[in-house]
């Protein structure tokens, strides 16, 4: 039978037995009784002593078990940390780098902005890495080294000469060459910060300044390469200091137990924590050297809080107040960065900016009185002023655009890895853009004078499937609702390109004749169907060009009951629009909802003639070490006929030069574009599509209720359009050659061959067999 | 002689008017039109010093060190410059068939074609890797 090991009870229970059953004995034999009586109390005491000694023994091995339980436990602490990721570092999204080069079109105030959202700092003497110098109609710049996947961008100093909107030199100011090309590393535009909501760039071991340890060890820790951890005699200095103040006034804790305390432990006063704190710091010495614990504490500390965002480490903290990378900071900032840690809030320089600067000097008294600097540069630094941004960079400055990013990275990666490992996101965004957009929205919502008007646009390279910009909110820095891709709403005559190029499918051409008549659909539901034109009038037998153009419903609902609607829903299927499962005949006139970002995937492959390039926003992913984790290639698929297209393209055009966008006319005067309006039932909804030489332009305004807006597709989103787009300087849309389409003047209204200086005479293009064979008479 | 001389001269001044008649007749039934309002020129820029020009070199280089990764880089970034460049997209048709992907080769065959001119070496090149990628 399985004995139990004896327990501190039962070996209790034991000797008490023992004195128990010795008793008896000592009082069997009386005549010995006093000899005995001694000796009984000295084996007594003595038995007294062996069981003190062995609580003794048992206490101080039970309390070396647990002791040692709990240097493991600590232990396992600091390997989690140490030997995994020890931050969350959060991953960033990258705008595109901008390629300069000699010809393209950039002015010099454009590439300021550029620079200026890549926290590029200005200055009137020669750039260092970082900076740029504004010169007469030029630019010294000198670029950061960057690193892509696949390279690294070395840093440059160059200067970039513009005459009016064009760059005309590059040239490189150390080799005093030109350069071909030069890519300008891309801004960070947005983050995906960890649940703590903690932010940091991590600073290598050997990026670290010389003098930013040396100044952060003469400040918090004079003793740093001499203790072990815990520096006893600065702990009872600060303890006088303490009790005499009647108030903390002093700490005595040195960098390991900042460190041990910022990565472990949490900010409450209390004995145990000191405690905790301590035999951290001390296996944190036993395990890493002075310059790990040093690197570790520099990536750490808490700096800067930016609203939600608590900015960790001096990296970013440099980046955020000044816009430049640590090593780049003068003695000063450094000065004022190490003066912060001991109260980022009391000491941030944007809010308390007096504060901030007797700290900094304090600091760099500090420095003084330790020789960093010798009186005189003390003398001088001290007169600097604090040098600071006046405002924060915004945390997330274009928040529809990155939703749509973080949207896009979802169905491949889970929201631990976007938020902790540090990820790299490389998309198409053009901040220059972005702020055509910003402009052109806010001028042209002006115009309307009603301030609940809700609007989503979307702009985007169609020939390369680049959103470059695009705003969910008429308060484009707004990070609520994103409308340009959770708002589905009708979207009226903007479904009519896809229709007649469906409708092109068959024996028509733009001349053929179309019937402006009533027509009366019986649906499945028994209930009739009556279409009707936006001016509720018919306008009797035209071309299928002029039907388009002016918008006609009647034409269009006429050829799609002839077969119009299966072809468009075969169509839509193609691009993988179709929403319903069960068609109504009113999808011919654009019930279907969409949102705006799916109108802009829809006229891509009709500004691209047929081309299927999926509309992204991520082109690249790496992994916090430039590793690829995921490439979005550029894809082209050719899924509708070029030749069919075009002549859908040249509809467009005409709908700018004579039809419903007519107004860009007077706006782009010579510039060919195109386009199409749309407008729901009771004015509820504004739509304009329209695209130029590579840009397309998708506008949607609305309210949010669903009440009419009283404005049409014409009045409004049009309007708000060419805003946006005389910021952006768009170049002419020129229509693709295609050997299978010949080009003739046509009579507009009869679809008769005609000549150009006749009336109602209209340059169209034919596929061969479809020519029209009748002359119309030249009025 | 003088009617017969003047029949000739008639019959030579019938004979041209009649030729110039029907040129004219001719030049009204197929106008000449230009279209250059509408349509544009493909343009494949290959100034020697261009940006795009030093990015297919660049391209072409990292092909040959088997760098097809680095090719479809420099090929994209000239696409963005240069959309409508046939030579950029047939290139990069040639990257992605060294990548053994060849339905992105023959798309991007596509769109070579779509931007070429009538520019004889680049379709039978084009030609060439298109026969290359459907048997891949």
């Amino acid at each position: 039978m399985a004995t139990k090991p004896p327990s501190k009870t039962n070996t209790k229970l034991r000797s008490k037995v023992r004195a128990k059953v010795k008793h008896p004995q000592t009082q069997s034999k009386p005549g010995h009784s006093k000899s005995k009586k001694s000796a009984s109390i000295q084996k007594n005491s003595r038995s007294q002593h062996y069981s003190f000694k062995r609580y003794l023994f048992g206490f101080i091995a039970l309390s070396l078990i647990a002791f040692s339980a709990y240097l493991y436990f600590l232990n396992h602490l600091i390997n989690q940390r140490f030997d995994g990721d020890t931050w969350a570092l959060p991953s960033r999204i990258y705008a595109r780098p901008l390629e300069l080069y000699t010809g393209m079109s950039l002015n010099q105030e454009s590439l300021k902005f550029e620079l200026e959202l890549s926290t590029y700092q200005r200055v009137r003497y020669r750039p260092k890495p970082g900076q740029y110098r504004l010169l007469n109609q030029s630019i010294d710049l000198y670029t950061q080294d960057f690193e892509y996947s696949d390279s690294v961008e070395p840093g440059r100093l160059v200067n970039i000469k513009f005459v009016g909107d064009k760059v005309t030199g590059i040239k490189d100011l150390v080799s005093n060459k030109p350069l071909k090309l030069h890519r300008l590393p891309p801004a960070i535009i947005g983050s995906y910060h960890p649940q703590n909501g903690e932010d940091r760039l991590l600073l290598a071991s050997d990026r670290i300044p010389e003098q930013l340890q040396k100044i952060l060890i003469a400040v918090e820790d004079k003793q740093f390469f001499s203790h072990f951890g815990i520096n006893p005699v600065s702990i009872v200095r600060a303890l006088i200091a303490n009790v005499r103040a009647g108030k903390t006034v002093q700490g005595g804790s040195t960098l390991t137990q900042q460190l041990a305390k910022n990565l472990f432990l949490t900010a409450e006063r209390s004995l145990l924590r000191k405690i905790n704190e301590a035999f951290i710091a001390l296996l944190l010495e036993a395990r890493f050297s002075k310059q790990t614990i040093l690197a570790a504490y520099i990536n750490e500390v808490f700096l800067l809080q930016q609203n939600r965002i608590a900015i960790h480490g001096f990296e970013l903290a440099s980046q955020r107040l000044f816009k430049l990378p640590i090593e780049q900071l003068s003695t000063d900032k450094l000065a004022l960065l190490v003066g912060m840690v001991k109260g980022p809030s009391s000491y941030n320089p944007i809010a308390h900016p007096v504060a901030a600067l007797t700290r900094r000097n304090l600091v760099l008294r500090v420095m003084r009185d330790e020789k960093l600097i010798d009186p005189t540069e003390y003398a001088h630094l001290t007169k600097q002023p604090l040098g600071t941004v006046k405002r924060l960079p915004g945390v997330n400055p274009f928040p529809a655009y990155v939703d749509l990013v973080k949207r896009q990275l979802k169905s491949s990666y889970s929201s631990s890895e976007l938020s902790a490992k540090g990820l790299r996101i490389f998309t198409p965004f053009d901040p220059l853009v972005q702020r055509a957009l910003h402009t052109g929205l806010k001028n042209g919502l002006l115009r309307f004078g009603q301030p609940n008007l809700q609007s989503a646009v979307v702009i985007a390279d169609y020939l390369n499937g680049d959103i470059q910009a695009l705003t969910g909110d008429s308060q484009v820095d707004y990070p609520g609702f994103n409308r340009a891709v959770m708002a589905q709403r009708p979207i009226g005559s903007l479904i009519k390109p896809l229709l007649l190029y469906s409708l092109l499918d068959g024996n028509r051409s733009l001349a053929t004749p179309a019937n402006d008549k009533e027509i009366n659909i019986k649906q499945s539901d028994g209930n009739v169907w009556t279409p009707k034109n936006y001016d509720r009038q018919f306008h009797g037998k035209m071309t299928l060009y002029q039907a388009f153009v002016k918008s006609y419903n009647l034409p269009f609902v006429n050829f799609g009951v002839e077969g119009g609607l299966e072809a468009l829903v075969k169509n839509l299927e193609r691009i993988d629009l179709l929403k319903h499962e069960v068609v109504y005949p009113s999808i011919l006139l654009g019930t279907s909802a969409m949102s705006a970002l799916e109108v802009a995937q829809m006229f891509q492959v009709i500004a691209n003639n047929g081309y299927f390039t999926p509309l992204t926003t991520i082109r690249q992913v790496s992994d916090k070490d430039n590793r690829v984790l995921d490439r979005m290639p550029l894809k082209s698929q050719k899924i509708f006929n070029q030749a069919q297209m075009i002549q859908v393209q040249r509809a467009m055009v005409g709908v700018v030069e004579e039809g419903t966008a007519k107004y860009l006319n007077t706006r782009f005067k010579g510039q060919t574009l195109a386009g199409k309006t749309g407008t729901t039932n009771d004015a509820r909804d504004s739509w304009f599509s329209g695209f130029s030489d590579r840009l397309l332009g998708v506008v949607w305004l609305g309210n949010d209720d669903n009440k009419p807006i009283n404005l049409t597709g014409s009045s409004g989103a049009l309007r708000v359009w060419a805003d946006i787009m005389t910021q952006q300087k768009i170049k002419p849309f020129k229509i693709s050659r295609d050997a299978a389409l010949e080009w003739r003047y046509i009579n507009r209204n009869n679809g008769g061959l005609t000549k150009q200086h006749c009336a109602n005479s209209v340059l169209l293009p034919f596929i061969k067999s479809q020519i029209p064979t009748t002359r119309s008479a030249c009025e | 002689m003088y009617p017969a001389r003047i029949n000739l001269i008639r019959t030579r001044s019938t004979k041209i008017g009649l030729i110039l008649l029907s040129l004219l007749a001719a030049s009204c039934s197929v106008p000449t039109i230009n279209t250059d309002q509408y349509q544009g020129e493909i343009t494949t820029e290959q100034a020697s010093d261009g940006p795009v020009v030093e990015l297919h070199r660049l391209a072409i280089s990292a092909l040959n060190q088997k760098q097809y990764d680095r090719s479809v880089n420099y090929l994209q970034r000239a696409i963005k410059i240069e959309p409508r460049n046939a030579h950029s997209w047939h290139y990069l048709a040639q990257s992605y068939w060294h990548k053994k992907n060849y339905l992105q080769c023959l798309d991007m065959i596509e769109r070579s074609y779509s931007y070429s001119k009538v520019e004889d070496d680049l379709d039978r090149a084009n030609d060439a890797l298109k026969t290359q990628c459907l048997a891949g």
